[in-house]
């Protein structure tokens, strides 16, 4: 246990020298920072009365201020959930193939760590990067809508662990990618596959009945049964940012669901992870 | 060694079906019910276009022109609206009895906005046999009294009018007036008589209640022709929902909670007008449209009334009353110049508790009545 | 017990769709412990496939590989080894320090900082532990690696091209450092294409050819495998008469001869003769064969 700590400890301090995590916050701050400036609302006794963006006054109509800043706040939860899976894609992308490269992962085997140790403690590194990643966007959210408003919503923050979730189950895939052929590249894509068949697996029931009856539907439900259903995740992240009922039957199963998902592929990675020359 | 390794494809294998089995459940085959939506009344129905045209039946007499001009064609009109109060500062409310007969909010408001003639009416249901649910098409409030248009073509209640120890007299062209009384017999022997309301009838189609005869005279001369050239409070097109008018300030004074009259007297001072329509088949919706003078204090009028409902919201929230904080979701104040429109939605069970206050008047009213009876 | 056993060792690099190419073919070997073992052998021969197979890098398609006792698979036998690998990455912006005690920390020591300092100073680093790795030279990386494998006092050391980038001065120093550790009781393990430092650091070598140990022994009786020897006379010997005796007469050297003998009575008969013929012997020296003889004639015996 403590060989995978170690392995992450290892992940995280590469990506602190690799200026990796400044780069990150710098990102993110420099949003926060765009939208407080230019974000101003008028609230008359919790009535959202006026707001203005960028100095534009936007059209509203005087509504009770949370229900008026429904829509901001779900459309807030959908950047959070689908911006952070495709950022965490995009940069997290080397960390495993790098880790994987010759000279290093030969150094790596030949320590006193079991194999699978390496690959869980990259996995452990990385997720670590992304929920502090989540966390420090989403509580910036939250700070400036209450600081502005008055009105605190804790959905922006809910939103980000979710996509924390969904976003393990695609470095899961990303990481056992990189075990089979070590290229950023294809990390990278095979983790955009997944959050679109996530998406489509999402909508399964509604896009089912547009399909050929016969073979063709069994495979496309039978498929998408075993994928991650990450736009029902996104969907309950903005219907619980916008305080509307959710759609899902039981958002824990689901989300413990789509856990287990990434821990299946990663002891797939495992498996053939032990079984490889390097 | 091989072994051991083949025990993670084994174990993936396992999480696999295990992560099918709990996204199965937790997304659930079926669909979610589609959230609640509410229709706002904001125009003429198809039905509603339909049952306007339909209602154009009385053509007004028109008296002879002068020579050499030419003479307008005159269209049908609706007698009820024709009879309907002319200018500013009036207050009209048209409830379709037909429409909401089977709503329950129908015989809410009902019963409390008729608080003043609900023991007549009462009182004339049983003496008449007219059904105010049956043979009732409309019924009209107004500051002077009331309308009703329907089927009254029953001979019983003609007798009954005439039997009740009044007077009555033709009038216009197909108006009969009655001037009711009433008896009470006191206890120490004494009879205490009382005028009752003055009853208009036209055409056996409308009846005509009013305090005095000369307000009954006014509607009647107003349905003939030979009322103000004002056009009605209410015109053809706004007539949709199943319940209508425009409201003076005052009277919508009375219709808020006691805990918001600062903001009633606020309203009553700015607006000049407002005009009601409410949805009541099934979404308990409302809709008000605030017309004022003064451009600036209309705006900060509706300002007010939107944070006094976000207010109500929050409270429902707080109070744990989820019906009511989600139907309070669709409240909104549009402002638009020196008007400005109000839609709010609201269930039955909060409308039975906000009418209390009304049920509470009419109480009070009843005594006053009582009191006020003058000695014979 | 030996550092090293390794009995019938086979590995098949397979390929799909392709036909797979066999590095290793039977390879028995064992390194005594203690011993400074050096394994030499041309390109391709199959030397980094034998090493990553005793780290357990590699898995073997046949035969056993016996660590230290144990199972290369087994983490604790991996604990008590040190590794240096051919082109070993070193994380650029870290400083020597911190990645000398990440290494330790993954090794599973307690984190000392004092020993980790002694370390680099006994690789050469002292100088240089404020500034990141990435501005490191060759030379300096090279050395750090060697401290990061001598982290713990392992019981067994293996290095690939230990010396390689490092200039001949430093070469000496980390010569001298691997002989403390031998001194000290560490079993060696080397792999190196410098011939002079493998002959002059090792005491047993192992010629990989071709996925096979060709020759395997002590450094003395590898060398002196053939039966040179140096002779040489006075000058004015008669060049006809000593090239009939079997006299080879050597490059550079003005009245030196080589001649083969496989015992002391056939190299008497070869001096008699050319005693015979006139020439004077002044020097009589067993010639040892260096490495790179000894390479090219295992690898010619092997062709």
């Amino acid at each position: 246990m403590s060989g995978v700590l170690g392995i992450a400890g290892y992940v995280l301090r590469e990506a602190a020298s690799r200026k990796f995590i400044l780069a990150f916050l710098l990102g993110v701050t420099g949003v926060l920072v765009t939208l407080s400036l230019s974000l101003r609302i008028e609230v008359v006794d919790g009535a959202l009365a006026a707001s203005r963006l960028f100095g534009e006054v936007i059209d509203t109509d005087i509504r009770a201020l949370d229900v008026a800043l429904k829509p901001v706040f779900m459309a807030a939860a959908a950047v959070v959930f689908y911006g952070g899976i495709l950022f965490g894609i995009v940069s997290c992308s080397d960390f495993a193939p790098s880790l994987l490269s010759p000279g290093r992962i030969e150094h790596l085997l030949a320590l006193p760590l079991r194999r699978w140790h390496i690959l869980a403690g990259t996995f452990v590194g990385v997720m670590t990067l992304a929920v502090f990643g989540a966390l420090y966007g989403s509580v910036g959210l939250v700070l400036i809508f209450g600081v502005k408003t008055g009105y605190w919503t804790v959905g922006p923050v809910i939103a980000a662990l979710l996509a924390c979730v969904s976003f393990a189950a695609v470095y899961a895939v990303m990481l056992t990618t990189a075990t089979l052929i070590r290229s950023a590249a294809l990390c990278a894509a095979l983790g955009g596959i997944t959050l679109v068949g996530g998406i489509i697996a999402g909508f399964r029931t509604k896009i089912a009945p547009f399909i050929e009856e016969g073979l063709s539907r069994e495979l496309f439900k039978g498929v998408t049964l075993m994928l991650p259903r990450l736009s029902s995740l996104a969907k309950a992240g903005m219907d619980l940012a916008a305080s509307t009922p959710l759609g899902v039957q039981s958002l824990p199963m689901l989300l413990m669901g789509v856990f287990v998902f990434g821990l299946g592929v990663l002891a797939v990675g495992f498996w053939w992870f032990e079984g490889r020359d390097y | 060694m091989q072994r051991r390794r083949g025990l993670w494809l084994v174990f993936a294998v396992v999480l696999f079906g295990l992560a099918a089995w709990l996204m199965l459940s937790g997304q659930g085959e079926e669909e979610a019910p589609p959230p609640q939506k509410v229709a706002f009344p904001n125009r003429l129905r198809p039905e509603e276009r339909e049952r306007m045209e339909r209602r154009r039946t009385y053509v007004v007499p028109v008296a002879p022109a002068d020579a050499g001009t030419e003479q307008k064609p005159v269209r049908p009109s609706d007698p009820v609206l024709a009879a309907l109060p002319r200018g500013k500062g009036k207050t009209a409310m048209v409830i379709e009895a037909n429409a909401i007969r089977h709503s329950p909010i129908g015989e809410l408001l009902l019963e409390c906005l008729m608080n003043r003639e609900g023991e007549e009416l009462e009182r004339f249901k049983q003496d008449t046999g007219v059904d105010p649910f049956q043979d009732l098409d409309r019924l009209v409030l107004t500051d002077d009294g009331v309308i009703v248009s329907g089927n009254f073509g029953n001979e019983r209640l003609k007798n009954l009018l005439t039997s009740r120890g009044s007077t009555n007299y033709a009038y216009g062209d197909g108006a009969r007036l009655f001037e009711t009384q009433s008896e009470r017999h006191l206890p120490d022997g004494g009879v205490v008589r009382r005028n009752g309301p003055q009853v208009g009838l036209w055409n056996d189609q409308m009846l005509v209640f009013g305090r005095s005869a000369n307000g009954v005279k006014d509607v009647i001369d107003r349905v003939e022709g030979r009322g103000p050239d004002e056009p009605p409070v209410i015109s053809e097109g706004s007539t949709y929902g199943e319940m209508y008018g425009v409201i003076s300030a005052e009277q919508l004074k009375k219709l808020f909670p006691p805990d918001q009259q600062e903001l009633a007297a606020r309203l009553a001072e700015v607006a000049e007008n407002v005009e009601l329509h409410v949805d009541a088949r099934s979404d308990f919706a409302m809709t008000a449209q605030v017309k004022g003078a003064d451009e600036a204090k209309m705006t900060d009028l509706g300002k007010s009334l939107g944070g006094a409902l976000s207010l109500a919201r929050m409270k429902a929230q707080a109070e744990g009353e989820k019906e009511l904080a989600q139907l309070l979701d669709f409240a909104k104040v549009r402002p638009d110049g020196n008007e400005f429109k109000l839609e709010l939605a609201v269930p039955l069970e909060v409308i039975k508790q906000q009418l209390a206050f009304c049920r509470d008047q009419q109480d009070t009213q009843g005594s006053k009545q009582q009191e006020a009876s003058p000695a014979p | 017990m030996p550092a090293i056993e390794v009995i019938g060792l086979r590995k098949t690099y397979r390929r799909a769709f392709r036909q797979g190419h066999e590095a290793l073919r039977g390879v028995d070997l064992s390194v005594p412990e203690g011993s400074a073992f050096g394994l030499i052998g041309p390109n391709g021969a199959g030397k980094t496939t034998f090493i990553k197979s005793i780290l357990g890098i590699v898995q073997p398609t046949e035969g056993t590989v016996r660590v230290l006792g144990g199972s290369p698979e087994d983490p604790s036998i991996r604990a008590r080894i040190g590794y240096l690998p051919e082109r070993l990455h070193l994380p650029g912006s870290w400083v020597a320090p911190t990645f000398l005690a990440t290494v330790a920390s993954l090794k599973g020591q307690k984190p000392d900082k004092a020993a980790n300092l002694r370390l680099l100073e006994r690789v050469g680093l002292a100088d240089a532990l404020g500034r990141r790795i990435g501005g490191y030279s060759k030379g300096m990386r090279q050395r750090l690696g060697l401290a990061a494998a001598l982290l713990g006092n392992p019981a067994l050391l293996i290095l690939d091209e230990p010396t390689d980038g490092i200039d001949p001065m430093g070469r000496v120093e980390v010569r001298r450092l691997l002989q403390e550790e031998v001194q000290r009781g560490t079993t060696l393990f080397l792999n190196s294409h410098l011939l002079a430092e493998t002959e002059r650091l090792c005491d047993r070598v192992a010629i990989l050819g071709d996925g096979k140990v060709l020759r395997e022994g002590r450094l003395e009786e590898l060398a002196r495998g053939g039966a040179r020897w140096a002779v040489r006379f006075a000058p004015g010997a008669d060049a006809g008469a000593l090239a009939g005796a079997g006299f080879t007469a050597a490059e550079g050297s003005e009245g030196l001869y080589h001649v083969e003998a496989a015992d002391a009575a056939g190299l008497n008969a070869a001096l008699d003769k050319a005693r015979a013929a006139g020439a004077l012997l002044v020097e009589l020296k067993r010639d040892g064969q260096d490495l790179e003889a000894v390479l090219a004639s295992a690898m010619g015996v092997a062709a």
